[in-house]
């Protein structure tokens, strides 16, 4: 079966990645997935507020989208992660996320590519940002 | 009356966020039905986390943890050291350095380096501290401002 994968050669500075937003929903079934796996008992997402909060760091998630967006052969390493939030977000809310590659480069022989991604709210807010540095998966 | 009140001193400032403070140290006993858990919920099935056989011909030899789950320890334990404003305004720039293994303890903290004054307030920077045992796993920085305080 023929795999979809990006040769690194094939990476440019500039590709947007995916070419549409990913769009994740913070549905509370998610964030309670998210919770129970991280151990993660704070009272703080799980009170009786009318509008429940969402740990930020459920962006480990989506994450894991925009990862999976760049189609990277198998093998590759996730070697750096910086993310900022500019505000928290509440169960319900869906987020539009977008990554940008800013960079690529070869060091000790192996195939970094950095990307530049952002979670926007539906008002086109912006929830989160950041930057992922990857080894490039080996190429077949 | 209480006001809120925008710290422009190291004297202003909470303990918590006075330069060469420790931050709460989180514990976490990684188990391979915890990285199970977290591979089905996100959506990362990659065998280099999930599939003890495939692992053990692969370069650890073993499974490894996924490495925005420590991020996600890590999150929390920002949260509980700013009672949740890292939510809100936080930031995390680190390397993943080394692997996280089944039955490794990791622990997770950190210590305020600096404090950087402006007229907008106050922003903490904290080196993260992350370690397995005695390995370190992660390393790099917590950003984080001061929100303005409540006091009387």
């Amino acid at each position: 079966m023929a795999t979809d994968f990006q040769r690194y050669d094939d990476v440019a500075i500039g590709d947007i990645m995916p070419p549409d937003p990913i769009r994740f929903e913070a549905k509370a079934e998610v964030v309670d997935a998210f919770l129970k796996a991280t151990g993660n008992d704070d009272p703080r997402y799980r009170d009786g507020d009318a509008v429940r909060r969402v740990p930020s760091m459920l962006a480990s998630f989506y994450l894991i989208d925009l990862l999976n967006a760049r189609r990277s052969p198998p093998g590759g390493i996730h070697a750096k992660q910086a993310v900022r939030f500019h505000r928290s977000i509440a169960i319900g809310e869906t987020l539009h996320l977008q990554a940008c590659i800013v960079e690529k480069y070869t060091r000790k022989e192996r195939p970094y590519v950095v990307a530049e991604f952002e979670a926007r709210a539906d008002d086109g807010a912006l929830v989160a940002s950041g930057r992922i540095t990857s080894i490039w998966g080996k190429d077949a | 009356m209480s006001a809120d009140f925008v710290p422009r001193t190291p004297g202003d400032l909470p303990a918590q966020f006075a330069i060469g403070a420790e931050l709460p140290v989180l514990r976490r006993l990684v188990t391979q039905p915890m990285i199970d858990a977290y591979g089905h919920a996100s959506g990362d099935l990659n065998p280099i986390h999930m599939d003890p056989d495939y692992s053990r011909t692969g370069p650890f030899g073993r499974t490894i943890a996924h490495g925005l789950m420590t991020l996600a320890f890590v999150a929390q334990m920002l949260n509980e050291w700013t009672d949740g404003h890292f939510d809100e305004s936080g930031e995390i720039d680190i390397a993943f350095v080394g692997p996280v293994y089944t039955g490794d303890e990791l622990t997770i903290t950190g210590v305020v380096e600096t404090v950087d004054f402006s007229d907008d307030g106050a922003v903490a920077r904290v080196k993260l501290i992350c370690k397995a045992g005695d390995r370190s796993i992660l390393a790099g920085a917590a950003i984080q401002p001061i929100s303005p305080i409540r006091k009387a």
